[in-house]
């Protein structure tokens, strides 16, 4: 999979969440879900549920830690799916 | 040190559903989960439980400038429905909950801190950035009236890890506070 599909795909995982539309035209690697997008901190665990169910990977909350932002949740789906 | 946060619960109930699979397990630890299934309404005390971890982890962040997405290493204990302690790496938060039908306002502090000032409102337009103007305005003009200063000289910006700091003209001030919003409701807390 490639980064441009990574984060499309990204993108329609989180765009049910998203509370700054002008955020989510411009979404990049840097995209903070929470300061850019103001996804609601409860939200975010959906974010992380779809993201197990749309790559069929599990995400433990070691690596969720880390996925406050587009890049960091690029990273964790990546990993996750070489060890598959 | 403070952190607040509000739960619109009519919103959370449409918002989120706590019912879904794995969302329990990535949030609340077996204790906690223990406390939700024993308790009358379990989706109150998912959202008590909830706004207990969120105003903790506020000033976990501002104490460490880390942050982090991981709710259920905030673990909760209960000394009554609306008195708690959440621990975090090893550092521990006094919780003290407002519970209603309409919302749940939880304020965290370093110990039982009794010199809070503290306001929640409601809010008619529930867009975000409208929300969020409002409730720094309320923030602004409580802190105007309590310190007399001139509304137009204080000014609430995020340092960079998002945390939000009040400045009186372009000098930041050492005054604690947290602000939350939700739904149809705000809130605030300040350090006397």
């Amino acid at each position: 999979m490639t980064k441009e599909e990574l984060i499309t795909s990204l993108k329609k995982i989180v765009k049910p969440y998203i509370q700054d539309e002008d955020a989510f035209e411009k979404l990049s690697e840097n995209t903070d879900f929470i300061n850019d997008l103001k996804i609601n901190s409860a939200n975010l665990v959906d974010v992380i549920l779809d993201v197990e169910d749309e790559f069929d990977i599990e995400i433990d909350n070691e690596a969720m830690e880390k996925m406050l932002s587009v890049k960091a949740a690029m990273e964790v789906i990546t990993t996750k799916l070489k060890e598959k | 040190m403070i952190g607040n946060d509000i739960v619109d619960l009519n919103l959370a109930a449409v918002q989120n559903n706590w019912e879904r699979k794995g969302f329990l397990d990535k949030v609340f630890t077996k204790y906690e989960q223990d406390l939700i299934f024993s308790s009358k309404i379990p989706f109150t005390m998912v959202w008590i439980l909830w706004s207990m971890k969120e105003s903790a982890y506020k000033i976990h962040v501002q104490q460490t400038s880390k942050r982090f997405f991981n709710p259920k290493k905030l673990q909760c204990k209960l000394q009554s429905e609306t008195e708690g302690v959440v621990e975090v790496n090893g550092e521990k938060y006094v919780t003290k909950s407002g519970i209603n039908n309409s919302f749940i306002h939880t304020i965290a502090s370093l110990k039982n801190n009794k010199k809070i000032l503290s306001t929640t409102f409601e809010l008619d337009d529930t867009s975000y950035i409208t929300q969020h103007k409002e409730s720094y305005k309320k923030l602004i003009g409580i802190v105007s009236k309590k310190w007399k200063l001139a509304v137009k000289d204080i000014h609430i910006k995020k340092n960079k890890v998002g945390v939000p700091k009040l400045f009186l003209n372009n000098k930041k001030l050492s005054t604690s506070f947290s602000i939350s919003h939700h739904g149809h409701y705000g809130a605030y807390a300040i350090l006397n």
